[in-house]
């Protein structure tokens, strides 16, 4: 059975916070047509935050997602602070403690993040929110893994999974949030948090699959 | 060879070209000759051939001018933004329904009730639709009997026209009888009535009077009938149909718990336009739903935004095939079966003007470092208002009111996103906020700062927290409101919810709290200051936000300090109302009009809510977005001053300037708070803060 560790995988937090940094201009730009434009600032500034504190330090992954999600809950603020806040903390206590962490561990995490967002926030799939992207994201991983797929394949399934949730916000009406106040005016337009999801979640999977034995 | 136009056009250049052709083009032109003869066309109201000869070119080169013009823009025709709206919604219902005509009746047009201009659009689609020798059956109803007191007498021979139902009690003044007799009257044509009443005690009796041969007569004429005229009813608690006497209650009941919406000529159908059977079915005596269905040209007259869900029902069921309505219902009726991009159509963005976002793309601001703006602005805030305000264990993100909290007294929390200068933090201090929770640019505070807050701000009383109603705010205050419960200090929250273009008043709740945050800080903070309990503060808030109202409008968009550009365009001609405080685009474009108009329409929302009689008092405030001068504000605030007076209702106080600001974008937004005696005493309450002082 194919598992990674859960020692030394700290890096991959710090390679999310790249590709969030990266993507700042992006995602601003992208919640500045329904939304108020801060979508990609907020992130880079909590997930930059994070980074600095995990840089020159071997952590576990675990250990470097409580990190990032502890950062997020307290320092950001906004709707994504509490959000992704929630969802990093509790993907963190689920693989507290798990030296090896195989396909079952990871769905466990994906559930309880999922869950976490679900405790605070009242989106639904279809109302134009990450929700859209972790959904399908979760149940393409557990599919996948059913079918008695390796836990690589599980996680390919999962980032394809993510991006077409994302793409799927292009044709959605925003009903939470923000642009939801816009109707029908955020229609044709990618929901930044969907976005941002869908960067989270290949970085993870990504990282998780590079160090699969 | 060339084609013609090419021709033409080199055949008129070379005629100008005898004369020096810049000379040919009166300077005020430019060397444009597009405009030339785009100003002779439309200006001077020229022919094609007068301008060919004045320009000197042929008439084949004007016409190509013209509709070049078009093309490029110098042009734009444009149609009056409430008629484009009924048009546009009318072709959409005409071709979502399949209905061969459609006339919808602007929306925005106050000066007539609605029934009147029902009947005057009612009246207009008969004289167009009924032609001699017609036999036109007639329902009953408030709207169809102003289309009979609209309509007006033609030159039209053999008209019949029918009742549709039989009688009712004369106790209102739309029974069948009168609608028919009223239509007959206008449009000069022999009146059938149906000599029963429309419900009888009984089946049998209904068998048996429809037996009788004056009966059967009449009921032949009605099932000659090739058009027929009728209203709809909505089954809505407030609708007429209740107090009517057409049906009784108990009946009704019935009809209503077999899933009815609407009533069509008498009968009852449901959501899908189906029949509902029901006990009245063989006692009524009236045409049927299946011979309505078959008669030619099916004219509903009707509107009210309570008639949607029936009107709806009408519409699907296929009993109308020409729909006459106003704007708002039919944009309902569409919305409501799921119709989109409506909105974006009836914005008349011309085509081509969509602008390249000039030729400057950033916009110049007094930086240092983009990410420190917010620090480097709480620095300076902190120094600039030490008499007011410090921070709380060292942090610039959570400040409480210098001589503020106090033992005994509920503490107030306000907080939200910066950008707003001088909300929120403006507004802290004696007698007003006792902290305040700062959070990013546009972005609400996470819950540690709020919490910090709670504790400073705690005298043992409980405290408030009040805050816009975003989602992003709503959760950090949530979480900072549960773990200061569990440190012991009783938390209470109002949400504002003051701007009323956010959401139709049916969904108050869902709106946003944006400017008129001033008003319900204020009061909230006089009723902590009085020492007033946690539940008597928490009850005046909400009354403060319940009674406030705010409408804003946005010109121009606002840039991020991180980014220097625009968040989203506003067109060269357009503005945005129903603008939000977060740059965030707003809930319609519209061509700019003049100030006046814009406070109209503004002040006329506001009416539409504030149930203000004359002599009421209210507080006004006209708040800058940011960049719109005070010049202007002033402009705005005469309008509302003379709409105010002109109902007679008393400005109690007035606020003009930057109170709740969106970073630098250009508009305004209006609030009002209707006050009553309880209110005016807390608005008047002293206090002591950075952006208002009350002694």
């Amino acid at each position: 059975m194919q598992t990674f560790s859960n020692a030394n995988s700290g890096a991959i937090v710090l390679s999310l916070a790249e590709r969030i940094i990266e993507n700042r201009a992006y995602l601003s730009e992208i919640d500045g047509k329904i939304g108020d434009g801060d979508h990609g600032v907020n992130m880079a500034k909590g997930f930059g935050m994070a980074a600095d504190r995990l840089k020159h330090r071997e952590t576990t992954l675990s250990e470097a997602l409580d990190t990032l999600g502890t950062v997020l809950m307290t320092e950001i603020g906004g709707s994504m602070g509490p959000l992704y806040g929630v969802m990093f903390t509790e993907f963190a206590e689920k693989l507290d403690g798990v030296p090896a962490i195989d396909a079952a561990t990871y769905s466990t995490m994906l559930h309880a993040g999922l869950e976490g967002i679900q405790s605070i926030g009242s989106a639904k799939v279809g109302d134009k929110t990450l929700i859209d992207t972790l959904v399908p994201a979760v149940e393409a991983f557990d599919g996948a893994t059913a079918d008695g797929k390796p836990f690589e394949e599980a996680l390919d399934a999962l980032v394809a999974a993510a991006e077409a949730g994302r793409d799927s916000t292009i044709d959605l009406v925003a009903k939470i949030g923000r642009a939801s106040r816009l109707g029908e005016r955020s229609l044709g337009v990618l929901d930044a948090g969907a976005t941002s999801c869908a960067i989270i979640l290949k970085e993870l999977s990504l990282g998780a699959r590079a160090r699969l034995a | 060879m060339t084609s013609k136009t090419s021709s033409s056009r080199k055949g008129g250049a070379g005629r100008s070209a005898t004369t020096d052709p810049s000379d040919a083009i009166p300077l005020r032109y430019g060397d444009d000759p597009y405009v030339w003869a785009c100003w002779l066309y439309y200006e001077d109201g020229m022919t094609q051939g007068e301008i060919a000869d004045a320009m000197g070119v042929s008439r084949a080169t004007v016409n190509s001018y013209l509709a070049d013009a078009r093309e490029k823009g110098i042009v734009n025709i444009s149609l009056e933004p409430a008629r484009l709206a009924s048009l546009t919604i009318a072709q959409e219902l005409k071709r979502h329904f399949g209905l061969s005509d459609c006339l919808v009746v602007p929306s925005d047009d106050n000066a007539r009730p609605l029934i009147d201009r029902l009947g005057v659009a009612g009246a207009m689609a008969l004289q167009k639709l009924v032609k001699s020798g017609d036999t036109l059956a007639v329902s009953w109803g408030r709207t169809v009997m102003s289309v009979g007191e609209h309509a007006e007498a033609q030159a039209l021979q053999d008209m019949t026209v029918v009742q549709a139902t039989g009688g009712t009690t004369a106790a209102f003044s739309y029974t069948p009888e009168l609608c028919a007799a009223s239509i007959a009257r206008a449009i000069g044509a022999r009146c059938v009535g149906i000599t029963a009443p429309a419900i009888v005690k009984s089946g049998a009796l209904r068998q048996m009077l429809l037996d009788e041969p004056l009966l059967l007569e009449q009921f032949a004429t009605l099932s000659q009938a090739n058009r027929i005229l009728f209203g709809i009813s909505s089954l809505r608690p407030n609708s007429t149909i209740h107090t009517s006497g057409f049906f009784d209650t108990v009946s009704l009941q019935d009809y209503l718990a077999a899933g009815a919406v609407g009533v069509v000529a008498g009968r009852f159908i449901d959501e899908r336009g189906r029949p509902v059977s029901g006990p009245l079915d063989d006692r009524t005596v009236g045409i049927s739903l299946d011979v309505l269905r078959r008669i030619g040209t099916r004219i509903a007259v009707a509107g009210g935004f309570d008639k949607v869900p029936a009107l709806l029902a009408a519409l699907r069921g296929g009993y109308v095939n020409v729909l006459i309505t106003d704007a708002a219902t039919g944009h309902g009726i569409l919305r409501a079966d799921g119709v989109t991009g409506l909105d974006a159509r009836m914005s008349q963005r011309p085509k081509l003007a969509q602008t390249p976002s000039s030729y400057r793309t950033h916009v110049k601001k007094f930086l240092n470092n983009p990410n420190e703006v917010v620090e480097e602005m709480l620095d300076g805030v902190v120094r600039a208002h030490r008499d007011y305000i410090e921070p709380i264990n060292g942090s610039h993100r959570a400040l409480v009111a210098k001589s503020g909290p106090r033992p005994g007294k509920v503490g107030l929390v306000i907080g939200g996103g910066t950008g707003h200068e001088p909300c929120f933090l403006g507004y802290v201090g004696k007698g007003l906020a006792d902290a305040v929770a700062v959070g990013n640019i546009f972005s609400s505070p996470p819950p540690d700062p709020i919490v910090q807050c709670a504790v400073a701000a705690s005298g043992g009383e409980g405290v408030l927290f009040v805050y816009g109603n975003y989602a992003g705010d709503v959760m950090n205050f949530e979480m900072a409101a549960e773990i200061a419960e569990e440190k012991g200090i009783k938390v209470r929250t109002v949400l504002t919810t003051d701007d009323i273009a956010s959401s139709p008043i049916e969904d108050r709740e869902g709106r946003r709290g944006v400017a008129g945050n001033f008003f319900i800080f204020k009061i909230a903070g006089a009723a902590c200051d009085q020492g007033l309990s946690l539940d008597a503060c928490e009850a005046v808030t909400r009354k403060a936000n319940l009674r406030t109202y705010t409408v804003g409008v946005a010109l121009e968009p606002c840039a991020m300090p991180q980014t220097r550009r625009h968040n989203f365009e506003i067109g060269p001609d357009d503005m945005e109302i129903g603008m939000g405080i977060h740059g965030e685009p707003g809930v319609t474009r519209e061509r700019i009009k003049p100030a006046d108009d814009i406070t109209d329409a503004i002040m006329d929302n506001i009416f539409k809510e504030m149930k203000a009689t004359s002599g009421d008092r209210v507080a006004v405030l006209i708040n800058s977005f940011g960049a719109t001068p005070l010049m202007e504000l002033y402009i705005l605030y005469r309008r509302v001053a003379q709409r105010l007076a002109a109902k007679n209702i008393e400005i109690e106080a007035n606020w003009i300037g930057h109170y709740c600001t969106s970073l630098d974008m250009v508009g305004a937004s209006i609030s009002i708070l209707h006050l009553d005696q309880e209110l005016t005493g807390l608005l008047h309450h002293p206090c002591e803060t950075a952006f208002l002082r009350i002694n």
